[in-house]
């Protein structure tokens, strides 16, 4: 018989499930990460006043196309998440093909401008500010991919027979990574592009 | 889903919002002087994360425990930040 200090319950209960716990736990080490970055370079753009001809070599209308392309992809990824709770399968893999074409999107044209930058010789080590911004975008790119593969592996999972009913649910921790992206580039357009 | 949920503005419009002021930001900083450019694009960008945040992660029908994973973190990157403007003033000066 166990005494009360050496007995364990059972479960522990939670007001919501582990993984979207998980989930939270994770983008707030991503704020940590990202804010960091964000805050170092606002830092030392206040400093940096020849940054601002570093900053007219960025293509604003690609920036801003990626910006509606990725706000879009948040829209399409909320769609998803409805159709799960509505049981709709086909309109779950449909918005879900869209928010990964639309993932696949935002990178091709990210390798347009860093392949034009390259042409140029406008390299990492050419100065502070491209440093930060292949820093920043490239890790923004990096967790993108992250995104979309994790956008496949859910679409692959429900689209087999049962699989909305017993692996849906994944599209709101999905959802929540994806909409972390979407606002990290909401913050990292105007100080690379507008700035 | 949640019924703090169930009620707001649909989701296209949420993104409706999103788009225009998007596009406000790319406007207002081809029109107004540095350095309030930056002020007012920044502040549309907060209310860009804002509308994300609120209505597509749904964070405000969440419990306190989710908001502190969101808060906390946030409020040692402003800390971070302002604790090293000395350092900053000590460069411009």
């Amino acid at each position: 018989m166990d005494s009360a200090a050496g007995s364990r319950p059972e479960t522990m209960e939670v007001p919501f499930p582990a993984a979207k716990l998980g989930m939270w736990w994770f983008l707030a080490s991503e704020i940590m990460v990202f804010g960091g970055a964000l805050a170092s370079f606002i830092l030392l753009r206040l400093v940096g006043q020849e940054w601002a001809g570093d900053i007219e070599h960025n293509n604003v209308l690609l920036g801003s196309i990626n910006t509606l392309i990725l706000l879009t992809s948040s829209f399409t990824i909320v769609e998803v998440m409805a159709a799960q709770k509505a049981g709709d399968e086909d309109k779950f893999g449909k918005y879900m093909k869209v928010t990964i074409g639309l993932g696949v999107l935002f990178l091709v044209i990210k390798g347009v401008e860093y392949s034009t930058h390259i042409h140029e010789g406008l390299l990492p080590d050419k100065s502070m500010f491209w440093a930060f911004y292949f820093g920043m975008t490239g890790l923004h790119a990096l967790h993108v991919i992250a995104g979309i593969i994790a956008n496949i592996s859910l679409l692959v999972v429900v689209s087999k027979p049962g699989g909305l009913k017993r692996f849906g649910h994944r599209a709101e921790y999905c959802g929540l990574y994806w909409h972390f992206v979407d606002v990290v580039w909401i913050f990292l357009f105007p100080l690379l592009y507008l700035g | 889903m949640s019924a703090a949920e169930n009620h707001g503005p649909k989701n296209i419009v949420i993104w409706a919002y999103l788009v225009v002021l998007a596009i406000v930001s790319v406007l207002v900083s081809r029109v107004l002087p540095p350095p309030i450019d930056m002020v007012v694009v920044i502040g549309l960008s907060i209310a860009k994360a804002v509308l994300v945040l609120t209505y597509f992660m749904h964070l405000r029908s969440e419990n306190m425990f989710i908001h502190s994973l969101f808060y906390v973190p946030l409020a040692l990157v402003v800390i971070l930040f302002f604790g090293f403007m000395p350092d900053i003033n000590h460069w411009l000066y």
